[in-house]
């Protein structure tokens, strides 16, 4: 017994078995995948979907009911494997087909490969699948290196949990061609659509959310994550209650230390730049309208905080996720870092020189070196 | 660099030729096309014909219409255009020349 679908073949209804459904489909997307990038695709598709629903029609005439597999295997062969219409493509030369072809590969070699979890292939939150899928390999040997690995190094038990903790899964289509380091393309994405919708339609009884049936193991993993997660987060809530006054206190303390530390740091900032500028006129600066110290102070700060704050931030949001800033504030910053880095430069020039001393004693001279040695040693 | 490789290149680099040379002589049905291919030994799968027709029509050499068959649904009824007419000339020019060469290299 067999499952039959209705499908709308060029205009026409026939019923057709499962298995040669889903041959047909195979069949006819890996021609528009072909086709696809050529004018007219989709005249030349529905062209092919009349021809091979005439031919089908003449099998329903001869009283079949059902097309089978047998009957799409008889039309694929009478218009040609998409190997036989594209192995041999006169049409272009054979010197573009190579230029073609290694276009491809570039755009292969350029696409980033992205560490994700894969929810397709997955016992334990798809982390092997996914590092499988990064390094191209298949997901059983990883599963067996980690496996045994974790006999010999118990570390990787936790840091397990730390990636499950830190690798994203991969959602939508874009981000399994990430993972899987295909370029996004637009035939690449809609390969991987329909690759999760053959998925979805041939278990639709047994599995609607996930794409493969799973196996034993990977139920009884499920089972035990779910228990875990269960547990995790009762743990969670209580220890967030019980801990919230203490934690408050240490992130007080913590805050507190932050500052004392900044403070320091300029504190022995300054003294740094003393001993590093000996042949300076300190007492200048009482000279330079005070203004200017606060602008070139502000503007110091600015330039340095600026890049290291942004650097940061971008490594705290691929870390934990926040939304990247938005383009206004990039923006925005880096006009306020070009202007700080116009103005040191004027102060620089403007007050700078003078404040600075003899020219002898700047530091592309070596005497500049040997007099703070000498310094530092009285 | 195989024989069947060089065959079949051969065979249908003068695809194009042979479709405008059967439409010359009369309009016809996507399946005749192929009949009359298939015939005379030209191709051997359907599949090769159809981005050719299209192609051949989006260059303005050929033009279709919609004409009911006795069997079915309506379908593409191919003829030649007047620019694929002044194109198939230059190809039998072509074709022309291309057969002195071969004749001439067979002979000498």
């Amino acid at each position: 017994m067999k499952k039959t679908l209705t499908v709308n073949l060029g205009g026409t209804v026939f019923h057709i078995d499962e298995d040669a459904y889903q041959l047909l489909d195979k069949y006819l997307s890996n021609l528009r995948i072909h086709f696809n990038k050529e004018e007219g695709a989709d005249e030349i598709m529905s062209d092919f979907e009349l021809r091979i629903s005439e031919i089908l029609n003449e099998r329903v005439r001869l009283g079949n009911e059902v097309i089978t597999l047998g009957h799409v295997e008889g039309v694929i062969k009478r218009m040609g494997k998409v190997e036989e219409l594209f192995g041999e493509e006169p049409f272009s030369s054979a010197g573009n087909r190579q230029t073609h072809h290694t276009a491809d590969e570039a755009g292969k070699e350029r696409v980033n490969r992205r560490l994700f979890r894969n929810p397709d292939d997955r016992i334990l939150g798809g982390i092997c699948g996914g590092l499988a899928a990064y390094l191209g390999w298949d997901p059983t040997p990883v599963r067996l290196l980690i496996f045994l690995l974790m006999f010999f190094f118990g570390i990787i038990i936790p840091i397990y949990f730390i990636l499950w903790l830190i690798i994203p899964m991969a959602h939508t289509a874009t981000e399994k061609l990430q993972m899987r380091g295909e370029s996004i393309t637009v035939e690449n994405i809609g390969k991987t659509v329909t690759d999760g919708f053959e998925r979805v339609s041939s278990n639709v009884n047994d599995y609607l959310s996930s794409g493969k049936p799973r196996t034993a193991l990977q139920r009884i993993a499920d089972g035990l994550v779910d228990i875990l997660g269960v547990i995790l987060k009762a743990i969670a809530v209580l220890a967030g209650i019980i801990l919230f006054p203490p934690l408050l206190f240490v992130l007080f303390i913590l805050f507190i230390v932050i500052i004392a530390l900044v403070a320091g740091g300029i504190g022995g900032g300054f003294g740094l730049l003393y001993h590093l500028m000996p042949y300076a006129d300190w007492n200048m600066l009482n000279q330079y309208p005070e203004w200017t110290l606060l602008v070139a102070g502000i503007c110091t700060v600015l330039l340095i905080g600026i890049p290291v704050i942004s650097i940061l931030y971008a490594v705290c949001s691929r870390i934990f996720k926040f939304k990247s800033l938005p383009n206004g504030v990039k923006w925005a910053l880096l006009t306020f870092w070009f202007i700080a880095l116009a103005l040191n430069i004027f102060f620089a020039v403007r007050y700078g020189i003078p404040f600075w001393g003899d020219l002898n004693h700047w530091p592309w001279r070596p005497s500049y070196w040997r007099n703070i040695v000498q310094m530092l040693h009285v | 660099m195989n024989a069947e490789n060089v065959k079949s290149q051969m065979r249908k680099g003068t695809l194009e030729y042979c479709i405008l040379l059967l439409l010359k002589k009369e309009a016809a049905y996507t399946s005749d096309i192929i009949q009359k291919l298939q015939e005379a030994k030209l191709i051997v799968v359907e599949g090769t014909l159809y981005p050719l027709l299209t192609r051949l029509k989006n260059s303005e050499l050929l033009s279709y219409q919609w004409i009911e068959s006795t069997q079915g649904p309506p379908r593409k009824y191919y003829k030649l255009t007047e620019k694929g007419e002044i194109f198939l000339s230059e190809l039998e020019i072509s074709w022309q020349e291309l057969n002195d060469t071969i004749n001439h290299i067979r002979n000498n």
